[in-house]
């Protein structure tokens, strides 16, 4: 996201003008007469045959469902809980009693049984059981983060994107503000302070080492990133014949960008979400690693791997599990992302083909 | 010494009137080697030391951290000094450059020494009795991050700080006699530690009042600087001189050069000493816990772990819940895990449970035993957190970033969580820590603390349980201890010299004890930290000193 999006509102492939079902009115995105589909329906076809989407889709889920079981994993095979330090504790593996931590401080590896079963970390707290709540904590920034980027950044984009002129103009350069700072200096910026104070908005207090003040930061830092292509997307449809209509049928702007332009926006908006997740999973990660997101000793897999790495050299296993964790939930999200994106709007893939395709050939 | 000592000179000293200072001579006994004296190893060579934290200044007048110290005090040699020796001897207070101990008048405001005859700088320029008061001077001037251990005890220092006096009223020189007399404006039991900070080593009258850093001046000591670039790393070379003054306890060095090279991580910095690459791991650095296996198996005959006088604790402010309530602060103290506290520091950690640490006059040693128990009592600690009816409390701990204090943190929080409160944690970042907690406006519940001597002098930790040092900013009395027992101790007690404290012992001693008793801290520990060589150093004969880490003139090639 290098380049200003909005300039992918008319062109080029991603997230594109009318994000691949056209712009329609509310009317027209009614099903076909013609298949008796809707739109939505016949994406959910498209979607249905992309196997390799549905794969990583399930392995998502999978991440998902796992670590909601955690206080299930946690209480009846792990007997602790993800804070709790078991540092001159001992556990026995193969019938030999080991300590959790040697009197040197190094943490006993992965004992593949309910107990440590992906070893402890330098306090003797269970990894496994860690992994779990950090990936809870993690999904949870992941998505609430997600929710506020969405929610704020379709209002703004809408907003700005309709009125045009002196709202755009205010809008547009808040965004660029947030915009000229780079995404992850931003977030710790935000991130430290935050931490130290929490956030207080009129009644609202939310406290410092709340799992919402890191869900919070970056549900703003990723604001331009969507509201932008979304402007571009309503300069563009606030054109169209089908708003012309609704204003002469007497419908004010609330209801028009209600009724007729967000619908429309729809699409766009879903193929956004599991982008959005993954991006904020990402700097969740980031920020934690750099001591600006979730706080301690409450586990993220950006925490954990954080933790981890002075041990490196003699357990590696404390960076690599939750690495390998924040790869497959990335990795899994992005690529059902893609194939839902291909799926409500295959022209995006047509065009992205088209792009590589001349790519290659200027080569 | 680390650079936060300097927030306790600036803040405390201005507020604290210690009462009086005598004179006289003795010191520790020596429990352990002292140095000068070859084993049988070769003289001369070159030795590489590596550090992987820069110090903060090369100038002698500016640096106040262990790595500027290690060169900086046998470089620059002090009327006083240390003797050069391991643990408690090691803390004995002998004549540098002053032909004896000071001569203290009765009422403790005078100080008299007279300079040695014959000492010249290492660039040939002869030492004058006139060079001394320069140099306080010169690191008032400067601005010394303890400069105020100058300015609120030496008639004249303050009034030259303001600029309202060119020189230092209460520094009288005769260059002639070699005579140096020091007034004070109240009498400082430990002003003679104060006179043998490296920053008082002797400079030439006329060295540029501006930080030196790049271009040391020439100095009086067994080795000298021969290049110097603060982060790149610099050389000492034998001071050819020096040894003509045959001062004695101060021995001259037996390597030719020692040359420090700064390095960006303390992983390659042991590696490089483990495969002996380079001959010694700066001790001001943290050892890699993922390589202690490897070094205590491979180099187990050139690593050891030593302890050096400090104070880790828990602070437990007395005036907000639930810590002004004692049983709460008992229970604390009756569940902490000090063993789980030294695995936590990957066995750089000493257990202990008293204030004064090994090393410092008035430690209760060994005959004494833990008010609470030596070992974790956890049921009869959350009996105490009911009774005193304080369970359910929201605590906040603060934390510092860097491992393993956060880890000491992790654990603590989650012991307040086992004994029934609603702890969270508060990590921020190291460089903002103690000006954070130590500002009256975040006025802290509990967390994270610790004392690293100046000198080897009780006063020196037991200023952190003055109430005269309760400050709202930078405050380092983090418990708030307002105890009227332990004021009017500290006032019988401080004044006496540094030269006599072992005549007083065993009343710091008790006072230390009482101090346990009422758990106003939660003391769990002392550091160690790692003296760690190359095969190609006589490990045997090197000392690790307890102020000054590794004696470098005791560095000697196999």
């Amino acid at each position: 996201m290098a380049s200003d999006p909005s300039i992918s509102a008319s062109a080029g492939p991603g997230i594109s003008s009318g994000a691949g079902v056209g712009v329609r009115s509310r009317e027209e995105a009614q099903p076909s007469p013609s298949t008796g589909l809707g739109p939505y329906r016949l994406g959910l076809r498209r979607l249905r045959r992309n196997k390799a989407a549905l794969a990583f889709g399930a392995l998502f889920l999978l991440i998902v469902v796992l670590c909601l079981c955690a206080p299930l994993y946690a209480e009846h095979v792990a007997h602790t809980t993800p804070n709790a330090n078991h540092v001159t504790d001992t556990v026995t593996v193969g019938g030999v009693r080991k300590d959790v931590v040697s009197p040197t401080g190094q943490p006993i590896g992965p004992t593949w049984q309910g107990r440590f079963l992906l070893g402890a970390d330098q306090n003797g707290r269970d990894i496994a059981v860690r992994l779990l709540y950090g990936g809870r904590n993690s999904l949870e920034v992941g998505a609430v983060a997600t929710l506020i980027t969405m929610v704020l950044a379709t209002l703004v984009g809408i907003t700005a994107g309709f009125f045009r002129g002196f709202v755009d103009g205010v809008l547009a350069r808040i965004l660029d503000l947030i915009w000229a700072y780079p995404v992850v200096l931003l977030g710790i910026a935000l991130g430290t302070s935050l931490a130290l104070g929490g956030i207080t908005i009129g009644p609202l207090e939310i406290q410092g080492n709340s799992l919402m003040v890191p869900a919070f930061i970056i549900g703003i830092v990723y604001i331009p990133y969507v509201a932008k292509p979304i402007r571009g997307q309503v300069l563009g449809m606030r054109e169209q014949e089908f708003v012309d209509a609704a204003r002469v049928g007497g419908a004010g702007p609330l209801r028009i960008m209600w009724s007729e332009i967000l619908p429309n926006l729809s699409s766009t908006i879903i193929v956004f979400i599991p982008l959005m997740i993954a991006n904020a999973i990402l700097l969740e990660a980031a920020l934690s690693y750099l001591g600006a997101g979730v706080q301690p000793p409450n586990p993220s897999w950006g925490t954990m791997i954080s933790d981890g790495i002075r041990l490196i050299p003699s357990a590696m296993h404390l960076t690599f599990v939750p690495g390998l964790m924040l790869v497959l939930a990335v990795l899994g999200v992005n690529v059902f992302g893609d194939g839902v994106r291909d799926a409500l709007d295959p022209r995006a893939k047509v065009r992205l083909e088209d792009v590589q395709e001349r790519a290659e050939v200027q080569r | 010494m680390q650079v936060r000592a300097g927030f306790l000179g600036a803040a405390i000293a201005a507020v604290l009137a210690l009462v009086v200072a005598g004179c006289g001579g003795g010191g520790d006994d020596s429990s352990t080697s002292s140095s000068g004296a070859s084993s049988g190893g070769s003289e001369g060579g070159t030795v590489t030391v590596l550090m992987g934290t820069a110090p903060d200044y090369l100038d002698p007048q500016l640096g106040y951290t262990t790595q500027s110290a290690e060169p900086d005090w046998i470089t620059y040699t002090g009327l006083l000094t240390y003797r050069h020796a391991t643990g408690s001897a090691g803390g004995e207070l002998i004549p540098g450059l002053a032909t004896a101990l000071p001569e203290i008048s009765r009422d403790g405001l005078t100080y008299r020494l007279r300079l040695r005859d014959g000492l010249t700088f290492s660039d040939g320029r002869p030492v004058r009795a006139s060079d001394f008061a320069y140099t306080i001077e010169r690191a008032i001037r400067v601005n010394w991050g303890g400069k105020s251990f100058f300015t609120n005890y030496i008639d004249g220092a303050a009034a030259y700080d303001s600029g309202r006096a060119d020189s230092i009223s209460g520094i009288q020189t005769d260059d002639a006699t070699g005579d140096i007399t020091i007034r004070l404006t109240e009498p400082y039991g430990a002003f003679p530690n104060v006179i043998a900070f490296p920053s008082a080593g002797i400079v030439p009258r006329g060295t540029a009042m501006r930080n030196l850093s790049n271009d040391p001046p020439p100095g009086v000591g067994p080795y000298m600087y021969t290049q110097a670039s603060v982060n790149r790393g610099f050389t000492l070379e034998r001071n050819p001189r020096f040894a003509r003054f045959a001062i004695p306890d101060i021995p001259t060095g037996h390597v030719d050069t020692i040359r420090v090279t700064i390095v960006s991580n303390t992983q390659s910095e042991a590696q490089r000493v483990l495969n002996n690459e380079a001959d010694v791991f700066d001790p001001g650095d943290t050892l890699p816990p993922s390589l202690l296996p490897q070094i205590e198996s491979q180099a187990g005959d050139r690593f050891s772990r030593e302890p050096i006088p400090s104070t880790f604790y828990f602070f437990l402010n007395t005036t907000k819940p639930p810590f002004d309530n004692e049983q709460a602060r008992q229970a604390v103290n009756m569940a902490i895990d000090r063993d789980a506290m030294v695995r936590l520091a990957s066995g750089f950690l000493k257990p202990s449970c008293w204030f004064i640490p090994d090393g410092v006059a008035g430690h209760p040693g060994s005959d004494a035993s833990c008010p609470y128990g030596d070992r974790p009592d956890l049921a009869g600690a959350k009996r105490l957190v009911q009774e005193s009816g304080t369970a359910g409390t929201k605590i906040t701990v603060w934390g510092q970033e860097r491992s393993p204090r956060r880890e000491y943190v992790d654990y603590y929080t989650d012991l307040l969580n086992k004994l029934g409160y609603d702890a969270q944690e508060r990590i921020i970042a190291d460089e903002v820590y103690f000006p954070t907690i130590g500002s009256g406006q975040t006025d802290p519940q509990t967390g994270f603390a610790d004392w690293i001597q100046d000198f080897p002098n009780p006063s020196d930790f037991y200023l952190l349980m003055d109430a005269r040092a309760i400050q709202p900013t930078n405050n380092q009395n983090f418990s708030k201890v307002n105890d009227p027992f332990i004021q009017r101790q500290l006032n019988r007690l401080n004044p006496v010299p540094a030269t006599e404290l072992d005549s007083v012992a065993d009343e710091w001693s008790a006072l230390d004890q009482y101090t346990a008793r009422r758990a106003y801290v939660v003391v769990y520990g002392e550091e160690t930290m790692p003296k760690f060589y190359s095969d190609k150093l006589d490990f045997d004969a090197a000392l690790f000193h307890p102020t000054y880490l590794n004696d470098w003139t005791s560095l000697q090639l196999k």
